[in-house]
Formats: structure tokens, C-alpha cells, sequence
């Protein structure tokens, strides 16, 4: 006789979509991010008046306050303030994007900076347009760079996406909670949901890991 | 190069030019030509402005006052500028390669990029041109797998490549040791043969007097002396500056 508290398999069905979810999130919010941290960055680049300084203090806004905040501010505050309806996983959306988003534009900028002035300068005595300088010059050399450092924050993003269960979106966490409250057997659950998180963040990590390989392989570094 | 007013004018040419850093003025009133064909040298003590009148030339600062024109491009002028580049192209002391690019690579992406050549033809013209500088089967290495002289080396190439009118060189050899300047001193000694216009910034002062028709000494950034180079050396010319002879002599000691 199964007992209520017991696990079936469809808690693994439950489990599954629960990481898929969350993954879904991340990979969403990881390619906004990156598309809106990258566009900052190049605006700064550009060194685009007014623009700038704006971009640097928003960033600087949401790396520096909890993204709990941050997700409890769109999630109630926005409707509350501008009379629109947020679900939760337009909350979700809109929050993980936007923190990511100013982490990645850090990284972005400090790639950039760390490629030396005389080599921009060089190419544009060459004449090759600003745009040229950043495709040809800057961005494959910033990639490189930044590959290591990004990696390290999308590991970091994945844990984040954990903290959008307390609104409501039943991703891998809130799984968790669901089926923790109903068999009663925390320690079991919570290793199986870290464990599922653990090993995604491992994956992640090993691509980044590979991809850096790959970019400095193309570059001066090799061999030496 | 004909201009609006039907004015042909084949040269570089400075005009009182003035350049400050903050409060500490380093071009004081330049004025120089040089015409296609000439090779002068600009001599100098450290600091006396010669790097800086080169980033005038090509763009890299903003005049505080004067003009530079190249074949009557105005470098000060924003529209002009490209032009101005692309008839002059310049050689950096420390080469300022693209790390991430071989040698071929570096020296094929402003032709590609600005001039619009083919990559087919741009890459057969960069090989060609490593090929005479020695480098033909390092065509294909990254800068950090390169001697500084190897590297100097395509950073000439890189300049040449462009097809410039004029070469702007700002102590190409100051960060070489002997063997290896003098590597890349033979190569100017036969672009000079080749009548290869030069501006050539330089402490190598028994070179510059082997290669150029003049040679312009500035001391803080005032142009004190332009003369032919054997007048520059005889004794009733430039050494009768005591400027000159003390900087001749101090590099001689060296
Ligand atoms: N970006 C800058 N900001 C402030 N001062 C500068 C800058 N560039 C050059 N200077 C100053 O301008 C003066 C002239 O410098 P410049 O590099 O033109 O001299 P130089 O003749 O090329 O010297 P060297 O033989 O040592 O290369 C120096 O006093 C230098 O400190
Ligand atoms: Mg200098």
C-alpha cells in the first residue's frame, strides 16, 4: 500500500519540469542579459554622451541592491505604480535579465579596457572605423578575456533563478518545496534538488571552460 | 592631388602648429614641409615633441592651434582625416601588433577593411612584402612567436601594405637591441633607395645621416634647425648651435 508520503515517479516528472523551467529561465535571461550588457558596453565604448553615465549608474543600481528586491519591486511594485499586470514569470524575466545584464556589462567593460590603447590606436591611424576597430580588434581579443570571468557569473545567475520561486513560478526550487511538504523528507529532496543544480552549474562550467580553450587557442598566448 | 582650387600640393605640411598638455606647452609654432621623395629625420632631445608631432601628423592628437595638411588634407578636419590616413601610415616604437592576428593577418586587415582590396590579392601582397623583409616563412606566426626585430619587421610591412605615400616612423628601433635594429635600419636604408618619402623620428643620428636629404632638430617643442643633411653636420650649420652639438655629442658618447 503507497502511503501519501512516500515518493512516485511521477515526483520525477514533477522534478524534471521543474529543472526545465528553471532552465528555460536562465537561458533566457542569460541571452537578453548578454545581447543588453553587451549593447551598454558598446555604447561606452562609443563613449555616447549622457548615455553613458546613465548606463553606468543603472548598472551599478542593480548590481549593488538583492535581486529579491529587485524581483519583489517589478513583481508588486510595478503593477501598483503603473496599473500593468506582471505575471510571475514576466517578473522573473524581467528581473534576471536586467541583474545579468549589469554583470555582464561590468565584464564586458573591463574586457575591453583590457586591451591596450596603442593597438586601438594603431588601427585607427590604419583608418579603420571605430565599428571596424571593435569587430576586428576589440571584440575577439574581449572575448577571449571574458569567457573565464563569464562562466563564473553564469554559475552564479543559476543559483539566482532560485530565489523566483517565492513568487510563484514553480521552477526546480519551488518543486522542492512542493514535494518536500507533501513526503516530509527534507534531507532527501534537497539533496536530489542540489544535487540537480549542482550538476548543471558543473556543465556550465565545463563549456565555458571548453569555449576558452577554443578562443585563446586562435590567439598569442598560444604555446607560450 | 588636385584640389578645389586646381592646387597641386604633394606634401605634408605643418603650419605653426601648437600642442599643450594641461598647462605644459610641447609644440611650440611647428612649421615643416616634406615633399614626396624627401627622407628627413627629426632629431631631438627626450622630450622635446618629436613623438608628439608625428600623432599630430597622423591624427592620433588634436591641435591646439596651426593646421597640418596632407596633399592639402587637413588632418584637424574630421572629413579629411580618413583621407589624410590613408595617404601616410605610420610605424609605432613599441609596434603595436594585434596579438591576436599572425603576422600575414596584421598586415592584411587595413587593406582589406579600408582600401578594399581582396583578401586573395591583400594576403599575396602581404607574403610578398614579408618575403623582402626576410620573414616569408613566418608569414603565418603570431607577434608573441616573434623576435621584437621580426616584429618591427612587420609592423614595416603592415605600413607598407597600406601603398603610402608618406611613412611615418617614431623610433622603430629604440626598443631593439643592435643585431636587431640593425635588421630593421637595412630595410629603411633600401626603401629609402627606393625613394620612399620617410619621416623619420630617431636617435640613430649616424644613420639619419646616411638615409635623409634633411634632418629638423626641435628643442622643446620649437623647430630650431631644418637644414640639408651636410649642412646640418658641417660645422658652420647645424653644429654651430650649441643645442645641436651638445645633443651630437651626448649621442655619440651613447
Ligand atoms: N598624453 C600626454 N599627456 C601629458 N603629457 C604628455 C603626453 N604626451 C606627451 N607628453 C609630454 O610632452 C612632452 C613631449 O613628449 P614627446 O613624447 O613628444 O617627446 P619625444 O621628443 O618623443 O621624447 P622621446 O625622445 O623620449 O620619445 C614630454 O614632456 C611629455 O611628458
Ligand atoms: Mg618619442
Amino acid at each position: 500500500m503507497m502511503r501519501y508520503t512516500s515518493f512516485t515517479s511521477y515526483d520525477f516528472i514533477l522534478l524534471a519540469q521543474g529543472l526545465g523551467v528553471s532552465l528555460a529561465l536562465f537561458a533566457v535571461t542569460t541571452l537578453i542579459g548578454l545581447l543588453i550588457g553587451t549593447t551598454w558596453a558598446i555604447v561606452r565604448f562609443y563613449r555616447v554622451p549622457v548615455l553613458t553615465p546613465l548606463i553606468t549608474f543603472f548598472a551599478e543600481l542593480l548590481k549593488n541592491s538583492p535581486v529579491l528586491v529587485q524581483l519583489f519591486l517589478v513583481f508588486f511594485g510595478l503593477p501598483a505604480l503603473a496599473k500593468i499586470n506582471v505575471t510571475p514569470v514576466e517578473a522573473a524575466v524581467i528581473t534576471l535579465s536586467g541583474n545579468t545584464a549589469a554583470f555582464i556589462y561590468v565584464i564586458a567593460v573591463s574586457a575591453i579596457e583590457s586591451i591596450g590603447r596603442d593597438q586601438i590606436e594603431s588601427a585607427r591611424v590604419f583608418g579603420l572605423t571605430r565599428w571596424q576597430v571593435l569587430r576586428h580588434v576589440v571584440a575577439p581579443q574581449a572575448m577571449a578575456f571574458a569567457v573565464g570571468p563569464l562562466t563564473g557569473l553564469l554559475v552564479n545567475q543559476l543559483q539566482v533563478t532560485s530565489l523566483i520561486s517565492v513568487i510563484g513560478v514553480v521552477d526546480l526550487t519551488k518543486i522542492g518545496n512542493i514535494l518536500n511538504l507533501r513526503t516530509l523528507k527534507p534531507f532527501i529532496v534537497w539533496t536530489i534538488v542540489g544535487g540537480l543544480y549542482y550538476v548543471t552549474a558543473k556543465l556550465i562550467a565545463l563549456g565555458g571552460a571548453r569555449l576558452e580553450k577554443r578562443l585563446r587557442a586562435h590567439t598569442a598566448w598560444k604555446g607560450l | 592631388m588636385l584640389t578645389l582650387l586646381g592646387k597641386v600640393c604633394d606634401m605634408i605640411s605643418a603650419r605653426g602648429v601648437h600642442k599643450s598638455f594641461g598647462s605644459a606647452t610641447v609644440l611650440d609654432g611647428i612649421d615643416l614641409d616634406v615633399s614626396v621623395g624627401e627622407v628627413v629625420s627629426i632629431l631631438g632631445s627626450s622630450g622635446s615633441g618629436k613623438s608628439t608631432l608625428i600623432r599630430c601628423m597622423n591624427g592620433l592628437e588634436r591641435l591646439d592651434g596651426g593646421r597640418i595638411t596632407i596633399d592639402d588634407f587637413d588632418v584637424s578636419n574630421p572629413k579629411q582625416l580618413a583621407e589624410a590616413r590613408k595617404r601616410s601610415a605610420t610605424v609605432f616604437q613599441l609596434f603595436n601588433l594585434y596579438p591576436h592576428m599572425t603576422a600575414v593577418e596584421n598586415i592584411t586587415l587595413a587593406p582589406i577593411q579600408v582600401l578594399k582590396i581582396p583578401r586573395a590579392q591583400a594576403e599575396a601582397e602581404a607574403r610578398a612584402l614579408l618575403d623582402s623583409v626576410g620573414l616569408g616563412a613566418r608569414s603565418d606566426a603570431y607577434p608573441a612567436q616573434l623576435s621584437g626585430g621580426q616584429r618591427q619587421r612587420v609592423g614595416i610591412c603592415r605600413a607598407l601594405a597600406m601603398k603610402p605615400r608618406y611613412l611615418l616612423l617614431d623610433e622603430i628601433t629604440s626598443a631593439l637591441d643592435p643585431e636587431m635594429t640593425a635588421e630593421v635600419l637595412n630595410i629603411l636604408a633600401q626603401l629609402a633607395r627606393t625613394g620612399t618619402t620617410m619621416v623619420f623620428v630617431t636617435h640613430e643620428v649616424e644613420f639619419a645621416r646616411t638615409i635623409s636629404s634633411r634632418i629638423v632638430f626641435l628643442d622643446k617643442g620649437r623647430l630650431v634647425v631644418d637644414l640639408p643633411t651636410n649642412d646640418f653636420f658641417a660645422s658652420g650649420g647645424g653644429m654651430a648651435n650649441p643645442r645641436i652639438a651638445q645633443f651630437l655629442a651626448k649621442m655619440r658618447k651613447d
